[in-house]
């Protein structure tokens, strides 16, 4: 590519590249969406300091946003994997429970040990059991040919209902040394807890490393985006289908782990109804459920827009009973105008840049 | 009176030019054949008479008087049905729900069961077929689900039927009861339109014969003028094109691929060969002979039941496409859309498919070496694409060219090609056979299925002829002429000796 004048070019690539980039429009709608609630939420003073405080722009708010977001994103990472592969996980809230309370009645049998013994045996169990759901909603998946909505509709229901007996449906509480992992201050304030929006980041990270850079992830977009060409190019579509099970059911143990150990207790209850949250954050970061498009961090991003939509209704001081009409109506809507942009964006890019192509378009010809 | 009279109809597909300006007429209550090659225009005929295309240019008259169909239930309406080649029906319906579909008698909004099936045994009987009415579609066998298309196609008070190759996926038998039934509604008046390119078939049934060819209107004869010979000739008629001089010349290399006795239930039979380094062995036969199952049977995708595989000279068990791609063979399939390429993904993820691996440590993706490969390969078959671009974007010859990269990064040495020109413009297309034209020089096998004779011929070292799962005939190249593979393959020559 060559120009007179480099300097713009760069500036237009680097512009290129934001406005190519999937999470563009996402991105867009925090940032108008944090806008609005800043101007719109008022202040106050802080009884402390005697500073002005916004209501909503402030680091508590922020951070608890992102301790909101954390288990709905780092499942959403998982679950991402698994719809960019074609399929999709509804079990992900139940293996949360199973493992939540596997992991807290292992380590009450266990008795009191040091505090890094007990947060190895924690995580050890927790992320153990969440694999081997994983596993086993995989296994299903490709050994018994049934659409895997049933597979895991079934198991959703199936792991809970173990969750459920093995607690005798009580609260089962944690040792005191993960609380004290995941209310890490690191350095913060004294009621900042940064460490589920800090696991959150890396999780997505990992994921879109994970998607982007290894043999593997290239594999999970090809078998979504056509299975049968996945086949005729010599992949293993069974293997890949069962690793993204896996995937998501250990992203499921580290939520679950994250979650029983920051408020101390884990139950078969928990995070009931969170597998429509964390598909919903998922398909608001742009996952399509046919498969072969999605991408981690969108899907972060999709859980924050849910769980910042959640906050402008508590900043606003709205009637909370409205919050499920109006999480649902955004997130349609969210859906919508992110479809019509990338449309709009698509079409731009086709007519703005001229592919170095002479030959026409032919499409099969029909015989 | 002509009952149709097609006139200066011109049909243009992105890239290809499928009729041109095609003029002629048939004789009201006759069977009319319209054969020609593989791609020569005549299903395209059927489907603009039947309302399912729309020609370009050009008018069809029925009965003198000019129609134009917007879509088939118009072309019904005049009285203008097709029979498919590929039958479509709602497979989870009844036979009733199936034959009355569009217009299901209903009561208060609920269909009324008894009546369905009531019209739908009139409507079978009507052409002499005997079906429940209450099975569901897809407990039927191809014949009889093509029966329901036929009892659905004179439910229109059909004056014109059009068959598109129905004998293609029915038995000897199932057959002689099909050309029973034209036989019977020709006698009712019914003009019929029988496309095909089988000869005996077509004498068999048909009064006038329409030669098509590269889209053109060739000739249009009584059937009693035309005996098989001409009709060949007049189906061909081109003089071959000219390629590059081939690998003919070279001496055969050592042997790299063999198949002994193979065979696959309901798609091949005893089917053996060997191919050679530096060799283009051709295979040859019609839709349906067995040459892309035999294809998908060596590749690992589909199990063959019996027979044995040897690779450079060793017995390969291929169970997987896996296996078949670290044995280093590699498959252009037919349809490469759907078997070739992930069309969501970008042009070099789709090239490195096969062989991510190799730009790999520990999983991890080299971006650089995949790059540098990607960009070598893109280069060598000219790919005429940005490596990021999405693939569903390119063009036919483009994206064939990715698949064919896809291969020739894998470095595979046995190559089958399926069709590996179908769908392509004309400047691709001779890109592609000086690849595998270069291929074959530099030692590589190639297994080259394709419909096009004039290719299979020009590209081939030798040409091994199939007709319904079994080997007919081998051919060397110097030997083949397209009447005479064309013989071989419709079986109109049983003197040829087999191989």
């Amino acid at each position: 590519m060559t120009s007179a004048l480099p300097g713009t070019s760069q500036i237009r690539r680097a512009a290129a590249l934001l406005l190519k980039s999937q999470q563009i429009g996402i991105v867009a709608v925090l940032l108008v969406l944090g806008l609005a609630l800043t101007f719109a939420a008022g202040s106050h003073i802080d009884a402390l300091s005697g500073v002005r405080v916004n209501n909503f722009l402030n680091a508590y708010t922020l951070v608890q946003i992102g301790t909101d977001a954390s288990s709905f994103a780092i499942m959403g990472v998982g679950a991402t994997i698994v719809i960019i592969a074609g399929g999709i996980d509804l079990s992900v809230g139940a293996i949360y429970a199973l493992s939540g309370v596997g992991m807290a009645m292992v380590l009450r049998a266990v008795g009191p040990m040091g505090p890094v013994a007990t947060v190895a045996v924690a995580l050890a169990t927790c992320l153990s059991i969440a694999l081997l759901c994983g596993l086993a909603n995989g296994f299903m998946v490709i050994g018994l040919g049934v659409h895997p909505f049933i597979i895991t509709l079934g198991t959703m229901w199936v792991l809970r209902g173990l969750a459920f007996v093995v607690s005798h449906a009580e609260s089962v509480l944690v040792p005191d040394a993960l609380t004290n992992v995941a209310k890490a201050r690191l350095g913060l304030s004294a009621d900042l807890f940064p460490v589920p929006l800090l696991v959150m980041l890396i999780v997505t990270a990992i994921g879109q490393v994970y998607l982007s850079r290894t043999v593997s992830g290239r594999h999970v977009f090809a078998i979504g985006g056509n299975p049968e060409a996945s086949r005729y190019s010599g992949l293993r579509v069974d293997r890949v289908k069962l690793g993204v099970y896996a995937i998501s059911g250990l992203s499921a143990g580290i939520a679950a782990f994250l979650g029983a150990s920051f408020y101390g207790s884990a139950t078969s209850s928990d995070a009931n109804g969170y597998e429509l949250y964390v598909i919903a954050a998922a398909v608001v970061g742009g996952a399509s459920l046919i498969g072969g498009k999605g991408s981690a961090i969108s899907a972060t991003l999709g859980a924050i827009l849910i769980v910042m939509i959640r906050q402008a209704i508590r900043t606003l001081h709205l009637d909370q009973n409205y919050e499920w009409i109006i999480i649902g109506s955004a997130m349609i809507l969210a859906v919508v105008l992110d479809q019509g942009g990338t449309r709009l964006l698509a079409r731009r890019m086709a007519a703005g840049s001229s592919p170095p192509e002479p030959t026409t378009v032919a499409p099969e010809a029909d015989s | 009176m002509a009952a149709i009279a097609f006139s200066g109809i011109t049909k243009r597909f992105p890239g290809a030019l499928a009729l041109s300006n095609v003029s002629f007429d048939i004789r009201s209550g006759t069977c009319h054949a319209v054969c020609g090659e593989n791609g020569a225009g005549k299903s395209t005929l059927g489907k603009i008479l039947s309302g399912l295309q729309k020609p370009d240019a050009g008018e069809i008259r029925l009965d003198g008087e000019v129609v134009s169909f917007e879509d088939p239930r118009d072309a019904l309406a005049s009285g203008v049905a097709m029979v498919h080649q590929e039958l479509a029906f709602c497979e989870n319906l009844t036979v009733g729900e199936n034959l009355c579909l569009g217009q299901l008698p209903r009561r208060f909004g609920f269909v009324q069961r008894d009546v369905v099936n009531a019209r739908a045994r009139e409507l079978l009987s009507a052409i002499g077929a005997s079906i429940d009415p209450a099975r569901p579609m897809d407990t039927l066998t191809v014949a009889e689900q093509q029966l329901v298309q036929i009892a659905c196609a004179v439910r229109a008070a059909a004056k014109v039927l059009v068959f598109d190759e129905p004998t293609s996926s029915l038995g000897a038998d199932d057959a002689e009861r099909l050309f029973a039934l034209i036989d019977e509604l020709k006698s009712r008046g019914v003009t019929i339109i029988y496309v095909s390119h089988r000869m005996k078939e077509i004498h068999r049934l048909c009064d006038d014969i329409t030669v098509l060819r590269d889209g053109r209107h060739v000739a249009t004869r009584a059937a009693s003028e035309l005996d098989e010979p001409a009709l060949i000739q007049l189906m061909i008629g081109r003089k071959l094109e000219q390629y590059l001089p081939a690998s003919m010349a070279e001496e055969c290399g050592e042997e790299r691929l063999r198949v002994e006795h193979l065979s696959r239930d309901g798609a091949f039979e005893d089917v053996s060969f060997t191919l050679h380094a530096g060799e283009v062995l051709g295979l040859a036969g019609l839709i349906g002979a067995g040459r892309s199952e035999i294809a998908q049977s060596i590749f690992g995708l589909e199990r063959a039941g019996r027979g044995t595989v040897w690779v450079r000279g060793e017995r390969a068990e291929i169970r997987s496409a896996r296996d078949a791609v670290q044995l280093r063979i590699g498959y252009v399939p037919e349809d490469r859309k759907k078997q070739g390429l992930v069309l969501s993904m970008r042009t070099d993820e789709n090239s490195t498919l096969p062989t991510l691996q190799q730009f790999a440590r520990l999983g991890w993706i080299d971006k650089r070496r995949e790059g540098a490969v990607v960009r070598r390969l893109f280069e060598r078959l000219r790919v005429r694409a940005r490596p990021d671009a999405v693939t569903a974007e390119l063009s036919g010859g483009n994206q064939q060219k990715i698949v064919m990269a896809k291969w020739l990064a894998a470095e595979c040495d046995i190559l089958i090609l399926d069709e590996p020109t179908r769908g392509v413009d004309v400047g691709a297309k001779a890109e592609l056979h000086a690849w595998i034209d270069e291929l074959a020089i530099h030692g590589c096998a190639v297994l080259l299925i394709s419909s096009e004779l004039p290719e299979l011929i020009n590209l081939s070292t030798r040409i091994l002829v199939l007709r319904n799962g079994r080997v007919v005939g081998e051919v060397a190249r110097a030997a083949a002429t397209q009447e005479g593979l064309l013989r071989m393959m419709t079986g109109t020559d049983e003197t040829l000796p087999a191989a």
